[in-house]
Formats: C-alpha cells, sequence, structure tokens
C-alpha cells in the first residue's frame, strides 16, 4: 500500500486541479446546506465539514435515471437512445459510514447474479477518497453499532486521515494508486504518521457515545412481524420522504414511463416505503394499508430482512434520518426500545 | 411556561379520565436537544410527558384531520346507526387554532368532534435559523432562559437572542393566541410583530420578474420532492394529492426541474386563503427551501382583495370557497 503526506492547505487545489481533467464530486457549501456535487469551476471543495446532508448514493444510484428512450414511429415504437457512457470520476470527501453504504448497496445492484450496468459501471469508473472521522461529527453518529467504525476503510480507495496540519492519504487499492500519478509529488509517509494514526484511530472510536443494539434485536424481529409495538412507533410519521431519500442505503426505486406526444422515456427514480403509493396496486388494494405498516418495513429491511439476504445490516449509523426527520422519529430509539422488549 | 405545562398536563389527564376525548394531540420531548416531537396520546398517565416551550414546531392539526379521517373509514363498515365518533383532543396555539377553523369551514369534521385546548404562544425556535446561528455546527445543548438561548456546540456556549432564532412566522405573527378554543390556558400571550408581516413580500414584489422567477427557481431547485412540506400542512389533507395522481399524470416523478416546480406551484396556489402562515412546511422542510415568501405572497393577496386573513375566525370561509354578490370585489379578474 502507498502512503502519502498532503499539506492540509494544497488539498483544496489538489481536487480542484484533478477536477479540470475529470469529473469529481465533492461536499460543497451551498447557502445553509453542505451538499455533495459535481465540482464545477469556481466551485470550493470542503475540507473541514461535518458530513453532507445528501448521501453520495446519488452519484451511483441518481434520484432520476433514464434507462430508454422510445419514439413512436410508423412501425411502433422504436428505441432512439441508450444511456450515454459513464466518466472516470473521483467522489471526494466521503466519510466512512457513507462508504460503506456502497459496499452494502453493492450487495443489491452488483451482485454476481443481478447486475446494474447502469450503477455497476458507475462503480467501476469512480475512485473513492474519504475523511476518516477523527472528530466524529455529530452526537447522533452511530456507526459503531452497525459494524462500522469512523475510520473504516470499506468501500475506499484513499483515505484521508487528519493529522493536525497535514493529511496521511493511504492508497488502499489499486483504483486508489492509479490516482496518485494524477496528485502530483508527494512526500510518502513516515512510520510515525502511521502509528499517529493507529493512536487516533482508536480514540475517535471511544468519542461515539450514542449506541445502538443494533444486531441483537434481529431475533427479535425474526418472531414478531405482528406486535403491539408496531402501533406505537408510527403514529407521528408525517409520511414524508426525508429519512429515505436522505439515507445513504435506503435504495427503492421505481419505474415508470414518461410519454409527450410521440416520444417517451423509461425512467427510473427513487421511491420510498413511506409513501402510501409504494405497496399501492392497481386493483386498489394496498398490502401496507396503514404508516404503521410501512414503518415496520422500513425497521425490517434494514435490520432484518437485509441481514438475511446479505448478512448486513442496512443501515451505517450516520445519524441523517435521526437530525433530519420534521418531527424526530429516532431509530436508535427505536432500535433500543425493541431491544427491551 | 412551566406553570402553562402543569396545567396543560392537568386538564389533559382530566380530559382523557372523564373520556370527554379520546385521543389527544400534544408535544413531547424529543431525542434531540432542541426538539419537542408530535405525540399521540389516549391513557390519562400519558399526560405527565407533555411538554410545552418554544421547540414545539410543527402544526398539530394535521394529526387531528388524519386520527378522525381513519377512523370514519374504519367506521365504514359498521351499521350507520352503530357508528362512534372519535373525539381528539390537541394542543392548540394560534395557528394550530385557525387551522382547525379552516378545517371546519371546509367540513372536514364536526366541531364536537375536536376539543381545543388553547395555549398563548410567544413563538417557537426555527431549528434552522438556529443552526445558522452557531455557524451550521450541532446543537449539542440547548436551552431558553427568559429572552435568549444558550447553545451549546462542540466549539463552546454561545448567547443567542430568542428573537434571532425565532420562526420569521412567529415574529410577524397576527394570531399568537387562539382563536377558538374549549379551555385556556395561561394568560394571553404579548403581541408580536404584525406590522412587519408583508416586509419580506413587499421588498420580493419590488423586484423585477426576471430576478422573481431566478428566486423562485434557485429555491425550487432544492427540493428533493420528499413531500415533507405537503404532509405536514393542515390545510394539504387531499385523500390523493395531484403529484400522485396517474390517470392522467400531472407531474413527472423524476427530478425534472419543471416537474419540481409545477409541485410547488400547484401546491401554494392551493393554499389561497388556507394558508395561516404557521411555517410548519418551511420548519420540516430538510433543504431549507423558502416557501414563505411565496405563500406569504397569496395571503397578502387575500388580504388586499378579499380583506380576508385564514381561518381568523369560523365565520369568514376561505375566499374561494364563499360567494358574496355584494362583497366581491371582481375588478382584479379584469385587471390581474
Amino acid at each position: 500500500m502507498e502512503t502519502r503526506i498532503i499539506k492540509k492547505e494544497n488539498l483544496a487545489g489538489i481536487v480542484k486541479k484533478l477536477s479540470e481533467d475529470m469529473l469529481v464530486y465533492a461536499p460543497v457549501q451551498e447557502e445553509d446546506n453542505v451538499l455533495f456535487k459535481v465540482l464545477e469551476k469556481g466551485m470550493e471543495p470542503l475540507i473541514e465539514f461535518d458530513n453532507a446532508k445528501n448521501a453520495p448514493k446519488n452519484f451511483f444510484f441518481p434520484q432520476t435515471e433514464t434507462m430508454m428512450r422510445y419514439l413512436k414511429g410508423e412501425r411502433g415504437e422504436e428505441l432512439t437512445d441508450v444511456p450515454e457512457e459513464m466518466q472516470e470520476a473521483v467522489l471526494f470527501g466521503v466519510r466512512p459510514c457513507d462508504a460503506r453504504s456502497f459496499v452494502l448497496l453493492d450487495n443489491v445492484f452488483n451482485d454476481s447474479k443481478y447486475r446494474d450496468p447502469y450503477y455497476a459501471e458507475r462503480r467501476e469508473k469512480t475512485t473513492i477518497v474519504s475523511f476518516a472521522c477523527v472528530e466524529p461529527p455529530y452526537t447522533t453518529c452511530f456507526c459503531t453499532s452497525v459494524d462500522g467504525h469512523p475510520f473504516s476503510t470499506e468501500g475506499i480507495d484513499i483515505s484521508l486521515v487528519d493529522l493536525g496540519d497535514e493529511f496521511l492519504a493511504e492508497f488502499l487499492t489499486p483504483k486508489g494508486e492509479s490516482l496518485l500519478v494524477r496528485l502530483g509529488e508527494l512526500p510518502k509517509a513516515d512510520e510515525a504518521s502511521m502509528s499517529k494514526k493507529e493512536a487516533l484511530s482508536g480514540e475517535a472510536a471511544d468519542k461515539i457515545k450514542s449506541k445502538v443494539p443494533g444486531r441483537s434485536i434481529k431475533p427479535w424481529l425474526d418472531e414478531n412481524f405482528e406486535h403491539p409495538f408496531w402501533d406505537t412507533i408510527h403514529q407521528s410519521c408525517l409520511a414524508c420522504g426525508t429519512c429515505t431519500y436522505l439515507c445513504p442505503t435506503c435504495h427503492c426505486f421505481d419505474i415508470t414511463d414518461e410519454i409527450k406526444k410521440e416520444e417517451g422515456k423509461r425512467i427510473r427514480s427513487w421511491d420510498s416505503c413511506m409513501y402510501w403509493l409504494f405497496t399501492m396496486e392497481t386493483s386498489g388494494h394496498n398490502p401496507r394499508p396503514s404508516q404503521k405498516e410501512r414503518w415496520r418495513q422500513r425497521l425490517m429491511h434494514k435490520f432484518k430482512y437485509f441481514v438475511d439476504n446479505f448478512d448486513a445490516i442496512a443501515c451505517v449509523g450516520c445519524g441523517r434520518c435521526v437530525m433530519y426527520c420534521p418531527v424526530n422519529i429516532d431509530i436508535r430509539k427505536i432500535v433500543q426500545d425493541i431491544s427491551k422488549l | 411556561m412551566e406553570n402553562i405545562e402543569n396545567k396543560l398536563r392537568e386538564e389533559a389527564k382530566k380530559l382523557l379520565t372523564e373520556k370527554k376525548v379520546d385521543a389527544l394531540v400534544g408535544y413531547e420531548e424529543g431525542t434531540l436537544p432542541f426538539q419537542a416531537s408530535p405525540c399521540i396520546i389516549t391513557e390519562p398517565e400519558e399526560a405527565d410527558k407533555l411538554v410545552w416551550n418554544a421547540f414545539c414546531s410543527v402544526n398539530l392539526a394535521k394529526y387531528v384531520h388524519d386520527i378522525i379521517h381513519r377512523h370514519r373509514e374504519s367506521q365504514m363498515r359498521v351499521k350507520p346507526e352503530d357508528r362512534t365518533k372519535k373525539i381528539v383532543g390537541i394542543v392548540a396555539r394560534g395557528c394550530t387554532t385557525r387551522s382547525i377553523a379552516i378545517h371546519l369551514q371546509e367540513k372536514q369534521y364536526d366541531r364536537d368532534e375536536v376539543v381545543i385546548i388553547g395555549v398563548p404562544c410567544t413563538g417557537y425556535i426555527a431549528k434552522k435559523k438556529l443552526s445558522k446561528a452557531v455557524k451550521g455546527k450541532e446543537v449539542i445543548e440547548c436551552t431558553i432562559e427568559g429572552d435568549s438561548v444558550t447553545a451549546v456546540t462542540s466549539e463552546g456556549s454561545i448567547k443567542i437572542p430568542l428573537k434571532e432564532v425565532l420562526s420569521d412566522s412567529c415574529l410577524s405573527c397576527r394570531y399568537n393566541n387562539p382563536v377558538i378554543s374549549d379551555l385556556m390556558i395561561g394568560d394571553a400571550a404579548p403581541p408580536m410583530d404584525p406590522e412587519k408581516e408583508y416586509e419580506d413580500v413587499d421588498a420580493f414584489e419590488a423586484l423585477s420578474e426576471e430576478e422573481r422567477w431566478a428566486y423562485f427557481t434557485k429555491e425550487m431547485d432544492k427540493c428533493i420532492r420528499c413531500y415533507a412540506c405537503r404532509n405536514t400542512c393542515p390545510s394539504c389533507y387531499c385523500k390523493q394529492c395531484f403529484v400522485e395522481q396517474n390517470q392522467p399524470r400531472w407531474v413527472g416523478v423524476g427530478v425534472d426541474q419543471t416537474d419540481t416546480q409545477v409541485f410547488q406551484i400547484m401546491r401554494i396556489f392551493h393554499q389561497v386563503g388556507r394558508c395561516v402562515d404557521c411555517g410548519s412546511c418551511i420548519e420540516v422542510c430538510p433543504m431549507g427551501v423558502d416557501l414563505r415568501k411565496f405563500l406569504k405572497k397569496l395571503d397578502k393577496d387575500g388580504f388586499e382583495l378579499f380583506t380576508h386573513r385564514a381561518g381568523e375566525s369560523l365565520d369568514s370561509p376561505p375566499p374561494l370557497s364563499a360567494y358574496s354578490l355584494t362583497g366581491d370585489k371582481d375588478d382584479f379578474i379584469f385587471e390581474p
């Protein structure tokens, strides 16, 4: 593994330089929000920030994606377009929790049996550069409870660790190493930097105070599809899609055709289990008739079904749903409450 | 504030014990340091968890509407003579009572189906303004003392004047005391500053058409179509919103800029004479879209053209659902 040292004051410049030659996604300040955006000329990538409000899943699994276009011709419908070729890209500045979300999503979209060509190609062509959480950004962070770690390297190609005045850059994968030549001359990291990183890593994990028994509720979920507890959590839920849309691991989608006169396109767009329309059937029957069933689904999907299918919890502990739920429905509390049942 | 809270718990307990209400909607302490969460209680002992403070933000009237309507639906299979009513109690500040007034005017439920516990209001803290005041850092602790708020972040503790973080809707609120109630708790709150109500709108109106459109576009580009604004809005109670209709489809489901704009424009226009400026849509928006400017413009028009203020009393129905042979000033129809 290659390791390098990058001076703090140089990092933003390196990222901006990179964005001249290739597609770079980076966290930027947009009014009051920190958001992952395509870095365009004149935009400043953030080096010191907590985390972006939007999860970076959008770059692999866009909120809306055109899968094909068609045109009504004389001989029926003709396909007129195939998706453009994906570009080489760098996703800069992700937190380890968000990087882990890609490993989880790979189970769904880039499995040996089912390979989603759009997602898979973007994943393959994108190099992921992360900031280890030396200071876990929020008190709502709970990555250590869902198999994560503030210094996790899962899903990461290049990991940056803030050592004070400089960053330790670890080139963890061949994809990461291949980016090295584009970054200019960088000094190699010494032993001292490496051991400093080890120390910071242990301290960081201790700083995560929010603890959730993520794994241990599984047996209860296995047995209690029907339980009075499910009547309690959804009462104040607005049934909006904030939690699922900001979630790095939520990945449900819907496919629709949009037709204007003779032209049509087939699009895939994010959907949310919180919406009543999500399971609405053409007959008018809805197998999840109320918010109770929808909430149960959200919990079950993250802490049971995904574990059954892939032996992983579909939650990375980023805390976005906790922080941004308009009515403060706290998934940490729900999991804790279940563990006491 | 504490007195109000104690009294509130007492009254709520009484209503539930005497079975005058089947459920009661109020606020409880949240899991985050600056949030009170809506809650629905049905047992007298649960009344002790009710809170009343400046963190109580979202308008609760929507819950009343939804609880009653869900109950009515469940009664569809019951013989008409055996059908029951579900009586819902609600902790309501001025804007909440105005939303209830709109529900009643629009015949969403009967007056005897809701028991209104009126509370005087001195405004709630807007989460986004608080976050801005601490430069976007996470608020770890937050306490209110008199006219100031102390917010603790990882960078230390900051004292902020309460006025700086109160919701814009509250600062210029005209009805911070309930307009209808079955019982009142506490003394009437001192007036806010309604003279400044349309300051923002006036400034916006003074801009050129291009500037206004640019601002609208910029704000709507933030929208992620989570529908939190619509879902919290007491006046957005359509069983099926037009954005979810697909026979025919009015709006695309994707993130096409025009689709998002159409959703927002249509939602906003459906609020003519029906928006009480409770600020809930702004408060719940995860992306910080400035919806208020546009809603407030319609509110201003409603007042200037119809001398109407949404939900101010049960006797003044929304202008677009009422017709008066003598009262309508119809010039504007021909002179936009």
